[in-house]
């Protein structure tokens, strides 16, 4: 038996696979669709971060070339058209033709238009103080220069040249050389915001980079995480169920062994006549009568469950009386709580309504209860209870019916409670105590008790008792109303 | 009946046409202002409101160099044979073109006259010369004028007045 618990804390995970084990469990319950939904998960949410990194990239870009590279071509046609103006301004000087001079200074008037507007433009558009400040002395030099400009034109197209060129050498060249310092310094900020920006957008690039090959990462750990997860729960669970059945086989070769050997005996005594009285071949005969029926019950039990399990099974739905199922259970029962001294106490609600289900597969059901409530009962309370009650189902909208069977036996442990409903499952406390068992009770009674639209739930405390109870659903009116015309109908 | 009022909402629409018209941005002087209007112009800077005709033949002969305000005075003439010119050498200056010609060359040989005039082909022309020198006087048709310049008065009269002295001959023009 010791060899056996080894066996089954052996095939049990430790450690963070404990952990995982319930998550494993879910996976590999829905592994194929659980786990293209992860990836599908997964790949949209790349996705959609890269889409949106490229978006930020392309932003970004977008900002850097309207925000500087713009902006010098901006500056560029301002250089173009302050030389311009000035340009134009000379020309005059090189005519005495008064429509060609008029012509000209019309042509520099144009272009310092232009420059004047696109400085007006940028003014709109700094931000830095630096900026701020380069553009207002910009400003400012620029209407320096047009004043001298003026004043040069003026002379021109009054004839007097040399004052026209005293005037630009004195006034004009400074002041143009201010103005185009200006707009050397306005390029250089532009220039100095574009390498800044292209900084910024090779920063925000690497990043994008290195996210990427972050979720990658993540993807590709989630994805290999996920599928371990779900390769270790499918060995786990195959290696758990091998365990049961070979665990099921060795119990039922057990169970079957044992009254056959009792039979085999009894028949070997009468066959080589060592019992010739009428009152040990009564005796002989009813222990070949009580084993075989043992044998019976085992091998019926077993083709019940496997027929449920398989979906086999067609239940008659109708509505019940709770007390016929529970006579019918005690009946059945009696003799094997007598041989055991047990009392079998049953309390039944007055008036209890109807419930739903098969008369044979609920007596079944119960019959499995009371039959293990018989077997773990243990040693110093020989008591078993039945009660019936109809209370508020779990949702608290409708009533439903609980019958629960009831014991002072060994109790269950609180981490087996979940496992004790597997089938072939049995306790390493009751292996221990060699109470003989196939495992296959307690699954059978649940899938029965599912099959009624019903389930089973358990309080247990080790060394105190258990209570098993079965919740099945009401039979509704119109159910009821039809059952009772088909009786009068058969009556 | 029906031709008069034909008449009537054509003579309506080209008066509205007149006020709506984006290129007038000038707003053309009060009154009666018919083509053969000729407007004495200067430069917005010009402190000069009104002249007499006696100075303005100064003026247009070259005998007055300087403007109250210091400006050195420049002046504008247009072609020789366009009808505007043509009407200031008449009835400002009292010559013929042989004899403006004979005044500014005797006048520059010697000394008298202290301004030599610039001589554009185009209202346009006129106009532009007179916004860019502060100093320039010149003269125009009243349609040719806008808010680039200043429009002086001759003897006190203003433009859109009746008795303003100074007419184109349109019959001479044409």
């Amino acid at each position: 038996m010791s060899q056996r618990n080894n066996n089954v804390e052996g095939i049990e995970p430790t450690g963070v696979a404990r952990w995982m084990k319930p998550i494993s469990d879910l996976i590999a319950r829905h592994s194929s669709s659980l786990l293209l939904f992860m990836v599908f998960c997964v790949v949209v949410a790349v996705g959609a971060f890269m889409l949106g990194d490229l978006h930020t990239a392309t932003e970004q870009v977008q900002h850097m070339y309207a925000g500087s590279v713009q902006g010098l071509r901006r500056i560029g046609e301002l250089q173009y058209e302050a030389q311009e103006t000035r340009r134009a301004t000379l020309y005059a000087l090189t005519t005495n033709n008064s429509n060609l001079q008029v012509e000209y200074a019309d042509q520099s008037r144009a272009a310092d238009r232009l420059v004047t507007e696109g400085i007006a433009q940028y003014l709109t558009e700094v931000r830095t103080p630096r900026e701020i400040e380069v553009g207002r002395r910009l400003q400012q030099n620029w209407a320096a220069y047009l004043a001298v400009r003026d004043e040069v034109l003026a002379s021109i197209l009054e004839g007097s040249t040399k004052e026209a060129v005293d005037l630009d050498l004195h006034g004009g060249v400074p002041s143009f050389e201010r103005v185009r310092q200006d707009l050397e310094e306005v390029k250089r900020l532009y220039d100095v915001q574009a390498s800044e920006q292209l900084t910024l957008v090779d920063k925000s690039s690497q990043r994008s980079v290195i996210r990427l090959m972050g979720v990658l990462a993540f993807t590709f750990i989630f994805a290999s995480a996920s599928i371990w997860a779900i390769q270790r729960s499918r060995m786990l669970n195959a290696m758990r169920l091998a365990k049961l059945q070979m665990d099921f086989v060795a119990s039922v070769s057990h169970e079957l062994r044992t009254p056959l050997a009792v039979i085999c005996a009894s028949a070997q005594n009468i066959a080589d006549g060592v019992v010739d009285e009428k009152e040990q071949m009564a005796k002989y005969g009813s222990v070949i009568r009580h084993h075989s029926r043992q044998l019976t019950e085992l091998v019926n039990q077993i083709l019940l469950f496997a027929s449920t399990h398989e979906g086999r099974n067609r239940y008659v739905l109708r509505p019940l009386k709770v007390s016929e199922i529970v006579g019918a259970v005690l009946v059945n029962t009696r003799m094997l709580a007598e041989e055991a001294g047990f009392v079998v106490e049953e309390h039944l609600g007055e008036d209890l309504p109807l419930v739903t289900g098969d008369f044979s597969a609920l007596c079944q059901c119960l019959q499995n209860l009371v039959v293990n409530a018989v077997k773990y009962g243990g040693e110093q309370q020989r008591r078993i209870m039945i009660r019936a009650f109809q209370s508020l189902a779990e949702d608290f909208r409708e009533y439903e019916m609980r019958i629960s069977v009831e014991d002072h036996g060994i109790g269950i442990d609180n981490a087996e409670l979940q496992q004790i409903f597997e089938p072939f499952y049995r306790s390493p406390v009751v292996t221990a105590a060699q109470i003989h068992g196939t495992g296959l009770g307690l699954p059978l009674a649940k899938s029965i008790a599912e099959a009624m639209g019903g389930r089973i739930t358990v309080v247990s405390k080790v060394g105190v008792g258990s209570r098993f109870t079965v919740h099945l659903p009401l039979a509704h009116a119109l159910e009821v109303e039809n059952t009772t015309v088909q009786r009068v109908a058969q009556l | 009946m029906r031709r008069a009022l034909g008449l009537l909402s054509l003579v309506a629409c080209a008066v509205l046409l007149l006020e709506v018209s984006p290129g007038r941005a000038f707003p053309a002087p009060a009154g009666n202002l018919s083509d053969d209007t000729l407007a004495i112009i200067v430069n917005r800077s010009n402190p000069i409101e009104d002249l007499s005709l006696k100075e303005l033949k100064t003026v247009f002969l070259g005998e007055r160099s300087h403007w109250p305000n210091g400006r050195r005075i420049t002046l504008v003439m247009m072609d020789p044979g366009l009808s505007e010119r043509k009407a200031v050498l008449r009835d400002v200056c009292h010559m013929n073109e042989t004899e403006f010609s004979r005044h500014f060359l005797q006048g520059l040989f010697t000394g008298e006259v202290f301004v030599s005039p610039k001589t554009l082909s185009t209202p346009v022309g006129v106009r532009k010369f007179v916004f860019n020198v502060p100093g320039a006087i010149g003269y125009v048709r009243a349609s040719d004028v806008d808010e680039t310049v200043k429009v002086i008065g001759v003897n006190g009269r203003k433009l859109d007045d009746p008795e303003y002295p100074l007419r184109i001959d349109v019959r001479a023009a044409k």
